[in-house]
């Protein structure tokens, strides 16, 4: 008698742990594909985590921008590098716009980052030094991954990028204004298949 | 025997709670299938409850399966849920053939097809072998082990529950664990 109940509750919790440990497994495989990737960022009209950190030369970066309408917060690292179009398309916006503020976000401290975007000729950008946490409260998991937002906060635009044009159509969906319903706002424009690279 | 009657015992009280978990995760989901077997237009509105219902059943049908095995009753009800999941997989295969049944919410994109029902007939007879393969008398369980046991129930609950949530952001046509 006490012989299968003991039975019973083993085979019972091992059961509920391999149940779980197969609702993970599905979960990780699943999120993994590009199709669950495509959905990663934060939808326009939702509000943006604030912080403040300092950037590589000390300065204190604020989120939402204090003093321009538009901040471009750009999630990569020293792999931006092998897209060369964005760093292309980063150089444009940056050159032919005067109220985005443009900033680089690492996932944690990347001592060659900083060296190699400046290598790259994006020196002028202020890089921070962010935490996996609070890529995680944007969302993002792939890089190059770029986000709009505006001084009150609100994603205007969000994307993994791989090409300039992208980034020039996202900035042009920043610069349209938001719904008052954010339920109602418009969707992110449809990617490409893209050959998104894990940061 | 009486040891694989407890695993089957076990195996359908942790199955019927994950389902209903990521039921109750994609309630939107799960009511498109009630709609399914009950077309009527008056019923329209209460599909969500309806399928809310189902969910619940489920669940509380799995946590009671897995922390009081000694409950005769519960046996049987089990049986009963495992013969309609034979007829609502063979309507389903019949009338809405290839359409996902939605049997686990978003964690699977199963469909109604032959193997559904393959799959309904072994969960009845997992059933059948719970109802007449354990003495009630030898898995009586004390109150903590009730509790630990429930605890588990709970947990797996809010583990479906979150998973099948996050992957509700997957648009349907996409391709999914468990898809054919």
């Amino acid at each position: 008698m006490i012989i299968s109940a003991s039975v019973f509750i083993v085979v019972a919790f091992l059961l509920c742990v391999a149940a779980v440990l197969a609702v993970f497994g599905i979960t990780h495989v699943a999120m993994s594909d590009p199709a669950a990737i495509e959905h990663d960022g934060l939808h326009r009209g939702l509000a943006a985590p604030t912080w403040s950190l300092p950037d590589s030369s000390g300065r204190i970066v604020r989120s939402p921008p204090p003093s321009k309408p538009f901040q471009l917060i750009v999630f990569t690292d020293h792999s931006l590098k092998s897209f060369p179009s964005v760093i292309d398309g980063l150089k444009v916006l940056a050159r032919e716009t005067a109220d985005l503020e443009i900033i680089v976000l690492l996932r944690g401290d990347n001592n060659a980052a900083v060296g190699v975007l400046g290598l790259l000729g994006l020196g002028d950008f202020p890089v921070v030094t962010g935490k996996p946490s609070l890529y995680g409260r944007y969302n993002v998991r792939v890089s190059p991954f770029v986000i709009f937002i505006d001084s009150a906060a609100r994603v205007r635009a969000s994307s993994l990028v791989n090409y300039d044009w992208q980034i020039m159509k996202l900035w042009r969906l920043a610069n349209i204004p938001l719904q008052p319903d954010p339920a109602s706002g418009a969707r992110r424009f449809p990617r490409r298949r893209q050959t998104a690279r894990t940061a | 025997m009486n040891t694989i009657a407890l695993c089957a015992k076990a195996a359908l009280a942790v199955m019927l709670i994950v389902a209903g978990g990521a039921k109750l995760a994609d309630r939107a989901g799960f009511a498109a299938v009630v709609r399914l077997f009950i077309p009527v237009r008056a019923l329209a509105p209460a599909y969500s409850y309806i399928a809310l219902a189902i969910a619940l059943a489920e669940v509380i049908l799995g946590c009671a399966s897995l922390s009081f095995p000694d409950v005769t009753w519960v046996n049987l009800i089990v049986f009963i849920a495992g013969c309609a999941f034979i007829v609502v997989s063979v309507t389903g295969l019949a009338l809405h053939s290839g359409k996902s049944c939605n049997c686990f919410g978003t964690l699977s994109r199963r469909k109604f097809d032959v193997p559904s029902v393959f799959r309904s007939t072994i969960i009845s007879a997992f059933a059948v072998l719970a109802m007449v393969g354990v003495s009630p008398s030898s898995v009586r369980l004390g109150v903590l082990t009730q509790a630990l046991l429930l605890t588990a129930g709970a947990m797996l609950v809010a583990v479906s529950f979150t998973a099948a949530k996050a992957l509700a952001v997957i648009p349907e046509g996409q391709p999914r664990v468990g898809a054919r």
